[in-house]
């Protein structure tokens, strides 16, 4: 009996296709790794390893028709929790159940030999992936238009681009058509009209009622296209559930650690640089609308002619939001010397939520020397009323004619 | 056990395509392709005939048509050993499909061994054809041919699965079946005549040498393909004790190294 329940849009039921409980894997480490007999007969006391825990107590129930994403930071456990899955491991602890056939697009290509033509390879990486002939016959046309590679489908494979080799075997892996699919960062490859062929295919694998496991590092995707998110931390369940509130609370996690540098020649040293609101008080936190002020306090060491003093804002994907300087705005410092304040003032911040990254720097006219470069080494947030939606708010009036 | 063979069963037409793929890409570029399978004992069967029968003008003890005789031996051999020296590093050799994608890994070293089998057996037609050109007289022990290549796989099957398995984790053994190869050559009676070591050694060295299942398989190939009675009584020498022995070990072989194989299979993928 199916008891559907109601994800976003779609329906998904309760009948579970992976069940993990209590799930556990342990590698050893070895300090250097004893391959030979000799070695291992040596040092057959010493234990040469320590035990590293990549996944402990994971327990998580995948449903028939939805599509769960695993995020986490690198080494908390994404991938081999999908070998898990796929059984090309087996858990130290904990059991795996799955129930309907499993595809995984791991690392596309896998199993491709350079001396056969792309059509050969079809059919080996197919039975690879469990793939009867007579189950690949309806669908080997699919997997050639899909991979868009035309005549060099009966070309050597060692002959293809990087491109083309992945291209074939995301084909090949999405058009054999499992009940689970298993994927792994594949999507961050091929070009972009590839990424969004794979994404509507994905999407409409999710239509037709295929359960997905997707392991990503962009969060952002993974809030797109779930019905659940699983961030995972140190091998450990962080957090399950609602994709918005684990990314949002992800997002929060991760940027608590702003991974800032800085450079320069430092004739001139930025000493402090401060976010302050509309009464001059420090602060973190910002309305959409409100002022901001960000004063630099900087030392010049030496005598410097003509410096520009300038700040960026960027997004947590790293894109500039907005950025001026001096030079730009046309202001002139002739000379600096000795310790002094620069302060650029905003009115009105347009941005609307969310984090934003601040970068400041002292440099020439030119841009040709950077004196000191603090890149994204602070932040602050933007909360908004609410009233628009997208990155900046704008002045807009609505005027309405009624007809007549 | 039961659990694995159906995962086996499933995945056969895996291992019927990674075979193909493994005769295939063996000649693919070459001009001939794998007419070179056929090539090759033909060219064996020269270069011994000028060198045992013009250089050394080595009638070898009695037998006439000595280069027939070396070649039936040959061949079965060196498809064992072929069939070993590739297996032994099937799985480590292909790290990055075990790593990657799951399937039944025991397909990877008997794919090899697949491969070996169907340039064997083209080797084998050749000898046939070779043996009614010049004469050879066949006996119908010929139709039996294809129980010993069954008999030969059951046993390289076996050896292979534990040598592949273990190979991962002791990178020695790929190493040392190589050697152990050249050796096993000199204790088998591919060159002499199994003759040789009845007369010239005591009946408890005999013994120990019969305890070669290899060298029992391979008197069988001799047995089947050379029989002519012109090589005397001992080229067409036949046990049967040596055969049920050599049967029984396969056997055992094949179980245990199957059994092993699964028991560590699990653990491939993060020692590799």
């Amino acid at each position: 009996m199916t008891v559907a329940r109601e994800i976003g849009a779609r329906l998904v039921s309760d009948v579970p296709a992976l069940e993990l409980r209590g799930v556990g894997k342990c590698f050893r480490l070895y300090r250097d790794i004893n391959r030979s007999l000799k070695e291992k007969v040596i040092n057959w006391r010493k234990r040469g390893y320590e035990l590293f825990w990549a996944l402990q107590d994971v327990d998580l129930t995948v449903y028939k028709g939805e599509t769960i994403s695993v995020i986490g930071p690198n080494g908390s456990g994404k991938s081999t929790m999908l070998r898990l899955m796929t059984g090309i491991m087996k858990p130290n602890r904990g059991s795996i159940a799955t129930h309907g056939t499993i595809a995984a697009l791991l690392d596309l290509g896998a199993g491709f030999h350079p001396d056969l033509t792309g059509r050969e390879n079809i059919y080996l990486n197919a039975s690879i992936l469990g793939i009867r002939k007579k189950d690949l016959e309806p669908i080997f046309q699919d997997i050639i238009d899909f991979s868009d590679l035309g005549p060099f489908i009966d070309n050597q494979v060692k002959n293809y681009s990087a491109g083309m080799y992945v291209r074939l075997g995301f084909s090949i892996a999405i058009n054999v058509n499992p009940d689970i699919l298993l994927v792994d960062e594949v999507l961050a490859v091929g070009d972009e009209s590839f990424q969004a062929k794979c994404l509507d295919r994905i999407s409409r694998l999710q239509e037709s009622g295929k359960t997905i496991v997707l392991v990503t590092h962009n969060a952002d995707l993974a809030e797109a296209v779930s019905d659940r998110v699983l961030w995972l931390e140190r091998g450990r369940v962080k957090m399950l559930g609602d994709p918005q509130e684990v990314v949002e609370a992800y997002h929060e996690a991760m940027s608590t650690r702003p991974e800032g540098t800085e450079f320069g020649n430092r004739d001139i040293v930025i000493e402090s640089v401060q976010l302050l609101d509309g009464e001059g008080r420090p602060s973190e936190v910002f309305r959409t609308g409100e002022p901001l002020v960000l004063r630099l306090r900087y030392t010049a060491r030496k005598p410097v002619e003509d410096p520009v003093f300038g700040f960026g804002f960027y997004d947590r994907l790293g894109l500039m939001v907005f950025g001026t300087n001096t030079r730009l705005r046309e202001v002139d410092i002739p000379r600096v010397e000795g310790g002094g304040v620069v302060e650029f003032v905003i009115p009105s911040l347009s941005m609307l939520d969310g984090r934003y990254y601040v970068s400041v720097a002292a440099h020439t006219r030119d841009g040709q020397v950077n004196y000191h470069w603090l890149d994204k080494k602070y932040c602050f947030e933007v909360t908004s009323p609410g009233r628009d939606s997208g990155y900046l708010t704008m002045e807009c009036d609505i005027r309405i004619y009624p007809r007549g | 056990m039961k659990e694995y063979l159906k995962k086996l069963f499933f995945y056969r037409e895996l291992l019927l395509n990674l075979t193909v793929k493994e005769v295939k890409v063996k000649y693919k570029n070459s001009f001939i392709g794998f007419l070179w399978s056929m090539v090759n004992p033909v060219m064996m069967l020269g270069v011994y005939y000028v060198a045992f029968g013009i250089i050394f003008r080595l009638r070898a003890l009695g037998m006439t048509r000595y280069e027939f005789y070396l070649l039936s031996g040959i061949l079965p051999w060196n498809f064992f050993s072929l069939s070993l020296m590739q297996s032994v590093s099937a799985v480590v050799n292909n790290a990055d499909l075990v790593k990657k994608v799951y399937f039944p890994r025991e397909v990877l070293p008997l794919s090899y061994i697949g491969a070996a089998s169907f340039h064997f057996l083209l080797q084998e037609l050749v000898l046939v054809v070779f043996l009614l050109a010049f004469r050879v007289s066949l006996s119908p022990w010929i139709f039996a041919m294809p129980l010993l290549l069954l008999l030969q796989l059951v046993f390289t099957a076996g050896l292979s699965l534990y040598l592949s398995a273990l190979n991962v984790f002791f990178r020695d053994i790929q190493h040392f079946t190589e050697i152990a190869l050249l050796a096993w050559f000199w204790i088998t009676p591919v060159v002499y005549p199994i003759s040789f070591i009845q007369e010239s050694f005591p009946a408890w060295a005999e013994r120990i040498y019969m305890l070669n299942p290899m060298a029992h398989i391979v008197l069988l190939w001799q047995r089947i393909t050379y029989n002519s009675p012109v090589n005397g009584p001992q080229a067409a020498y036949f046990s049967v004790e040596g055969f049920v022995y050599a049967v029984v070990l396969s056997v055992f072989l094949l179980l245990s190294g199957y059994y092993l194989f699964c028991r560590l299979e699990g653990r491939f993928a993060e020692f590799i």
